[in-house]
């Protein structure tokens, strides 16, 4: 061996100290004394070891007996689908189909799970905004209780069948049924439409649980065909709505609300908005949104309408109204319809056929139609008629039908006489349900083939004339269910499924598949509108006299409602949108007759502190004659006096599931069909007693007035605003000469702690309170995307509700008369995420701290449930787990509360395997005792900027986008980087200082959202802190420090 | 007119009945010696009954979490903070007796500093469970101790008044309890020297830690006493100065006030004065200690609580005054819409804890209301309801209607299982107590006989003669002694 490597002359030289120091480099043993082989009470050092050996064991001891958790198995794929990347969301074009009503939407899977439904920025006048509905539709897909497969009715019972097998029994019985009826609500698919036209076996009844038929028949009357117009709230600048909730449930609201934002909207340079007029009989979400309202019996709407075509110089006598406001407003009203001409509009909520003809009358005489009114685009939501209905009603009794078919159609339920369509169903051989659930029809009918979640069909939608909506899947159907078009393809010799029909369809309609496959991606295609109406006012005077001879009102009035939660009924099954608090009475999870001050005190209900402060309100009764219902009653303000309106939609059937079942009265049977023909909403004489005790309604808020904090929220009249545009400016200037008055650097110098500086992104929101029309639909996204737990209504009622972002309603009245409401405010009230944070710095154990990007954060496993971060927090808007809502406990069984706490069933729905397949992977599941609220969707931004670094390059404005800012269809929020100068939220903060203003400013907690003052578009001159606690005066020589108080005076 | 008088002039006798030093160490060790009497087994299964009420509610909390209490998202502490304060509240008598009162020699503490201490700990202990319990998840309680750790390591919250709780009450039960201990040991060793049965030699003889009662023993007793005394005096003003943060540093209306730190000391006097009487009431007259605990120490005590409920009621006024003079308007609603209107929720309970801590114990400027039994013994009561209220009213009025009017809450009343832990704590309080009395003196045995030579009634009465002399007549007894 010649070669020698050595790396030192150590080694080389082979010293001995070298070679100790090679030996003792690593020492095998722990540095433990040596035993020796004695005991260890005789070891040298025994006491050290002791202690050594007893820190381990316990330490290990430890570990052992804590750490051991639920042993969960995550199964990956054996084959990995293609363009599948576990974690990362997928998005796909599709339709949020409800009734007649499809709404464009995008929705986000994860991991194969469709997990929230987004707008769909693609379709020209949505904003991309969605409903609440729509947003709440992705948790009926996990619904518990679908119908998970094929039944038919054995000796009365529902036994679980096969397709073939009911396919077999069907065709054999259809080939000999005379009449086969297809019962659906309204149709508006195009290839749907096409199978049905195909098969003239087939008789296609059209029936919708709100119907639309006295404005079809209307505007049939009027000249315009049996369709419904568009209305393009965008270009009226005098609105005026008699009873009809265009903001909320009718026709569309969130698209009414896109283009009513749009005139809403505050230009500070040149301050105009539109004008709202409302004239209701009850306080509606669109009439909360109005500038002045009027409110008359809901007898009294033809009256109304035709009081209103009188003064525009219609030519027409009106029956005096006996109000002398509502005169006085009519007169005013048409002479402002008068000088907007062209740029105004009339709608009406309506379904009687001749109040709807005086409508279209009227919107005649003011120019509407082609101006705000958009005869090229027709509204193809509604289309049946009541006639129709009632017609194979009494066909179905005579047994002239020989099957019914029913997709989407409840009439059992949702029929004035539902009754009698149950017995006629008797009469019908072979009767067939598609239902979606054991709905009240469904339970009756002989064969049951339910059908998929619109997130598991393929399918369009023409919402409008000329615009086109796909429906594609986003997930394989979870149980054995089918579309029922391919149920009818079938059964009529068509060996296509409805998947290949639709592919053939749209291929040969838009050229090639590649056209079709382009269009299911963006989910929407719109071809150029066309077509325009003529207005013929032939039908006017036989309307008039009808109106004229229409029953006069009895002492008391019911009016039939839609809530924006639940509908006509869609949204009782649905646990998000149950436990929405409605807009205007705050409450959840039941219904409730809303009734007016003067009509409490005829009651003798008492409406004071208890009133206030416990959930027990005193129960009515309410008849018709005919039906009798008792339901807790709620006093709002601004409801004519004896009107009394009752939501529709609750009172359902058990089978529908836990979440519907037992929550509220069903009110359908309280609708009639009126003298015109059509389904009629209201009553004109109900009689209603007190029944002498109470029941409980869960509200989220119970106080109604904003008290005249001005520093919480600022809301002022136009003319006030036009007279002091910089009254809310001044008061922010007045703040920082008091707290900063060497530098006027409010933020740095209004505490005595230093700032560091955080440079980067700084996250801000903005919403403008008069955009925000108060529909709910952020609440519900905000739900969906944070895996908010549902609490249910015991829970609600202990005002344990979880919701990150809620919105706060407070009524604006006068002082000496509560009832004469000037305004609703609603103001969306999430964490601040204040950079002076009271809540970060009372945490013993910094689990809520402040991000450099300017975010309040929440460490979950940090928490230890001290709940002294929500006592101080201002906005009240931290969120304790009161209890185990998620099952994400470490501690197992306790969701089973005896004495207090009891959790409704719905709780344990939520927690159902397959209702948990809803929730979002990115957002952690908060177990119970810990704090959670709003994190401004931390992951949606971490998210954005993750893509941007990996496109290495800055993140750009708007795309990192909230959920609540998403959902929103009047863009009220912006969110966005406040410290990019070219930002949305930067230049609506920059181009705004007179409306901007921070809640609570004066409390130096430093909050990163903004709002804009809500104006209401009147002439009053509201005196600067007329509403005040505090005299305006005395509350800037509170602010100001007495020094310079002195040097004032 | 004497001059080697060293009696003090305006304090009776403390000590009555003629006693000496055997005597005294009979009559204290008597209650330790003899068999529990029924009353005080009565008392005793009453007290575990309590305590096991209590234990079930805060299983029930445990398990199924903070739902089983009535809060809510607005009222986010209610009676469980409200009896955390009352509780550490009532710990501060025994503090002030036997520190500050040691400090300024003050003799007639003796005969209920003992009592009092025992209270102040066991009082303590009470209010702890509270700020334990109250956390959503128990189990991580141990996060708010400050030692390196494997968590990040997470450090905690040096800014928040949570954590400085944890570091006074902490402190404060230590210095209690090393105070309390130290005092015992001479007793005990008594005990222990008395003892006939084996088992309490060697009970005593443990505890006593090998007291002899050499000179040197005595010597180094009485300085740790001092030290003790001195460490806990500041703690008598600290430790509810910082439990007064947990509201004056926080931005809610109603809690951010500045006045609250001697507020909260002078009520938390007021209410431990008001518990000692309560107790050794009861005390004195189940274990027949009333020549050790007089009338005289009744009265004493009496009059601190009229001084410490007129300072209450001081600041309460003040507090509403500067509600309404500094033109916040958020404070002053809090103040007028949220307490002084009767008519509003709680109103009620503004006025019952006025009526309670500022009006009734006026009746205490009359001499005869302070030497009557039965008088202070309802008044005692009173003033813990109405110092209870103070802390409900504090915490639960303030932030039931506080900044966002949106968010005022629905009435808040107590669970059954927030009845059940502060019944639980009385039960913990009075089994601890009832323990006590059986198994220690309740009285300082060698505190008493060190005042029994100035302020018993034999000295007293001996001091009568020298009393009634002339200076001549003392001049000349004495000379003529020489």
């Amino acid at each position: 061996m010649n070669n020698k490597y050595w790396q030192g002359f150590g080694e080389f030289n082979k010293s001995e100290k070298f070679q100790k120091r090679v030996q003792d480099e690593f020492r095998d043993e722990l540095p433990f004394e040596d035993f020796d082989n004695t005991s260890l009470l005789d070891a040298k050092a025994p006491r050290r070891d002791f202690l050594k050996y007893l820190g381990f064991s316990t330490a290990a001891a430890t570990l052992a007996a804590s750490c051991k958790t639920r042993l969960r198995e995550a199964i990956p794929y054996g084959n990995k689908p293609e363009n599948l990347i576990p974690g990362e969301a997928k998005y796909y074009a599709t339709t949020f189909v409800e009734g007649g009503d499809a709404m464009p939407v995008v929705a986000k899977v994860r991991d194969g799970r469709p997990i929230k439904i987004e707008g769909n920025d693609y379709l020209s006048n949505t904003n991309g905004g969605t409903s609440a509905r729509a947003q709440a539709s992705v948790l009926d897909l996990y619904d518990t209780h679908r119908l998970r497969f094929p039944q038919r009715q054995v000796a009365g019972k529902f036994e679980e069948s096969t397709f073939d097998f009911i396919d077999k029994a069907i065709a054999a019985e259809l080939a000999g049924a005379g009449s086969i009826v297809l019962l659906t609500s309204t149709i508006n698919s195009p290839t749907t439409l096409d199978i049905i036209a195909k098969n003239p076996k087939i008789r296609h009844v059209q029936y919708d649980a709100i119907s639309y038929n006295g404005m079809l028949l209307a505007n049939e009357a009027s000249g315009f065909g049996r369709k419904i117009p568009t209305y393009k709230f965008d270009q009226a600048s005098v609105i005026v709505s008699l009873g009809a909730d265009f903001l909320g449930t009718w026709l569309n609201g969130e698209q009414n609300a896109a283009g009513y934002a749009v005139g809403r909207r505050i230009n500070e340079a040149s301050p105009a908005m539109s004008k709202h007029y409302q004239f209701e009989s009850f306080l509606s979400l669109t009439g909360s949104n109005a500038d002045e309202r009027f409110t008359h019996r809901p007898s009294e709407t033809g009256a109304v309408a035709l009081a209103l075509l009188a003064a525009l110089g219609g030519g027409v006598t009106a029956p005096a109204l006996k109000d002398a406001k509502l005169n006085a407003g009519v007169t005013k009203v048409a002479g402002e319809l008068k000088a907007a001409s062209g740029k105004a509009l009339v709608v009406c909520g309506s379904n009687d056929v001749n109040i709807q003809i005086i409508v279209n009358a009227i919107n005649a005489a003011i120019g509407a139609n082609g101006t705000t009114i958009d005869w090229s685009r027709t509204d193809n939501a509604h289309k049946a008629t009541d006639k129709e209905f009632a017609d194979l009603l009494t066909q179905m009794e005579g047994g002239q039908v020989g099957a019914l078919l029913v997709h989407d159609a409840n009439p059992v339920y949702n029929y004035f006489d539902g009754a009698r369509f149950a017995n006629a169903l008797k009469n019908v051989k072979t009767t067939v349900s598609f239902g979606y659930r054991m709905d009240e029809t469904t339970q009756l009918c002989k064969y049951i083939i339910p059908s998929h979640h619109y997130l598991e069909s393929w399918g369009d939608a023409e919402p409008r004339t000329g615009v086109y909506s796909f429906i594609q899947p986003t997930i394989f159907p979870l149980f054995k269910t089918r579309d029922y078009q391919t149920s009818l393809l079938k059964w009529f010799g068509n060996a296509q499924d409805y998947e290949a029909y639709t592919r053939a369809y749209w291929s040969q309609k838009t050229g090639n598949e590649t056209a079709y496959h382009k269009a299911l991606e963006n989910g929407v295609l719109e071809d150029a509108a066309s077509g325009t109406g003529a207005y013929n006012g032939g039908a006017v005077a036989a309307a008039v006299t009808a109106i004229a001879s229409a029953p006069v009102g009895g002492k008391d009035e019911l009016a039939l409602y839609q809530t924006v939660a639940i509908g006509a009924g869609s949204g009782a099954v649905n646990p998000w949108l149950m436990e929405l608090p409605d807009s205007i009475s705050k409450a959840c999870w039941g219904s409730y007759a809303l009734i007016s001050i003067p009509k409490a005190k005829e009651l003798g209900i008492d409406t004071g502190v208890d009133y206030e402060y416990y959930p027990d309100k005193p129960v009515i009764r309410v008849s018709n004659g005919k039906t009798t219902i008792e339901l807790p009653i709620l006093v709002i303000p601004g409801m004519n006096a004896n009107t009394i309106a009752i939501a529709v939609g609750y009172g359902r059937n058990e089978k529908l599931g836990r979440t519907a079942a037992g929550v509220g009265k069903n009110v359908f049977p309280f609708t009639s069909l009126s003298q015109s023909g059509s389904i009629s909403y209201f009553v004109p004489n109900i009689t209603i007693e007190s029944a002498g005790r109470k029941e409980k309604i869960a509200q989220m808020q119970i106080h109604n007035s904003y008290e005249g904090r001005v520093e919480v929220l600022r809301e002022t009249t136009l003319a006030t605003y036009r007279k002091t545009p910089n009254e809310v400016l001044d008061f922010r200037k007045n703040l920082a000469a008091t707290y900063a008055r060497t530098t006027g650097d409010f933020r740095r110098e209004g505490t005595l702690y230093g700032e560091h500086d955080k440079p980067g992104i700084k996250w801000g929101m903005n919403i403008d309170m008069n955009a925000c029309t108060g529909c709910n639909a952020c609440v519900v996204a905000c739900h969906a995307e944070n895996n908010v737990p549902v609490v249910g209504k015991s829970e609600v009622l202990r005002f344990h509700d979880m919701h990150w972002l809620r919105i706060d309603r407070y009524f604006v009245s006068e002082d000496a008369n509560p009832d004469n409401l000037k305004g609703v405010v609603f103001q969306p009230m999430l964490c601040q995420h204040c950079d002076n944070a009271p809540c970060e710095n009372v945490c013993p154990v910094a689990a809520t701290n402040h991000s450099s990007e300017g975010l309040n954060q929440m460490a979950y496993n940090r928490c230890i449930g001290t709940r002294y971060c929500a006592n101080n927090c201002p906005f009240k808007v931290r969120r304790f787990n009161w209890a185990d809502y998620t099952g994400a406990d470490s501690f197992p069984n306790n969701q089973d509360q005896k004495l207090v706490g009891v959790l409704d069933p719905v709780v344990h729905q939520m927690n159902d395997a397959v209702s948990r397949m809803v929730l979002n992977p990115d957002v952690t599941v908060r177990s119970r005792g810990v704090m959670e609220k709003c994190s401004f969707c931390v992951q949606r931004l971490q998210h954005a900027k993750l893509e941007a670094k990996k496109a290495d390059r800055p993140l750009k404005d708007g795309e990192a986008r909230t959920a609540c800012q998403q959902a929103c269809s009047t863009n009220a929020i912006v969110f966005g980087d406040v410290r990019d100068k070219e930002s949305a939220i930067a230049q609506v903060r920059l181009n705004n200082p007179q409306r901007l203003f921070y809640s609570l400013e004066q409390l130096h907690v430093l909050p990163n959202v903004s709002y804009f003052s809500k104006i209401r578009n009147t002439d009053e001159i509201v005196p600067e802190g007329e509403d005040d606690v505090v005299d305006p005066e005395d509350r800037k020589k509170g602010l100001m420090e007495p020094a310079k108080e002195n040097a004032h005076h | 007119m004497s001059l080697n008088r060293y009696e003090s002039q305006v304090r009776g006798p403390l000590v009555e009945g003629g006693k000496d030093y055997h005597q005294i160490t009979e009559d204290i060790c008597r209650p330790v010696e003899d068999k529990p009497s029924k009353l005080w087994w009565i008392g005793f299964i009453i007290s575990v009954c309590l305590l096991i009420f209590g234990v079930v509610s805060i299983y029930m909390d445990v398990t199924y979490g903070i739902g089983q209490w009535n809060l809510n998202k607005t009222i986010g502490w209610g009676w469980d903070i409200t009896n955390f304060v009352w509780w550490v509240g009532i710990g501060h008598a025994g503090t002030l007796i036997s520190a500050i009162l040691l400090l300024f020699r003050q003799g007639w503490r003796t005969g209920v500093n003992r009592a009092a201490e025992a209270m102040t700990i066991f009082a303590v202990m009470c209010a702890g469970q509270f700020p334990i319990w109250h956390m959503g998840r128990v189990w991580n309680a141990f996060f708010v101790m400050p030692y390196p750790n494997t968590r990040g390591p997470l450090w905690v919250n040096f800014n928040s008044p949570l954590l400085w709780d944890v570091f006074a009450i902490s402190t404060y039960f230590t210095v209690s309890l090393l105070f309390w201990y130290s005092g015992l040991l001479p007793d005990l060793a008594s005990l222990r020297d008395r003892a006939k049965l084996k088992w309490r030699k060697f009970f005593y003889g443990v505890a006593s830690f090998g007291w002899t009662g050499s000179t040197k023993h005595w010597q180094r007793h009485e300085a740790l006493s001092l030290v003790l005394a001195g460490l806990a005096t500041p703690l008598v003003l600290s430790v509810h100065t910082i439990v007064s943060f947990d509201f004056a540093t926080s931005v809610i209306p109603g809690w951010h006030t500045t006045i609250f730190p001697p507020y909260f000391v002078a009520g938390a006097v007021f209410s431990g004065f008001a518990m000692v009487q309560t107790l050794l009431l009861v005390t004195r007259k189940v274990l027949g200690l009333e020549e050790y605990i007089t009338i005289e120490h009744i009265d004493v005590m009496n009059k601190v609580i009229v001084l410490t409920g007129s300072i209450v009621g001081i600041a309460y006024l003040t507090e509403l005054f500067i509600a309404w003079y500094s033109h916040v308007e958020f404070e002053w609603f809090a103040f007028k819409e949220n307490r002084v209107n009767l008519s509003s929720p709680y109103g009620w309970a503004y006025y019952l804890m006025m009526g309670c801590n500022v009006l009734s114990p006026q009746i205490f400027w009359f001499r005869k209301m302070r030497r009557n039994l039965l008088v202070t013994f309802f008044m005692s009561i009173l003033v813990n309801v109405g110092m209870w209220f103070e802390r409900f009213v504090i915490i639960v009025t303030s932030i039931y209607r506080d900044y966002i009017p949106s968010s005022w809450s629905t009435y808040y009343s107590p669970s059954i299982w927030e009845i059940g832990f502060y019944l639980g704590t009385f039960g913990l309080f009075f089994t601890c107590y009832f323990l006590f009395s059986k198994f220690f003196p309740v009285i300082a045995m060698a505190e008493i006989k060190h005042i029994l030579k100035r302020s018993g009634d034999t000295f007293k009465d001996n001091m009568t003669k020298d009393e009634n002399e002339t200076l001549d007549e003392f001049e000349h007894e004495n000379a003529h002694h020489h």
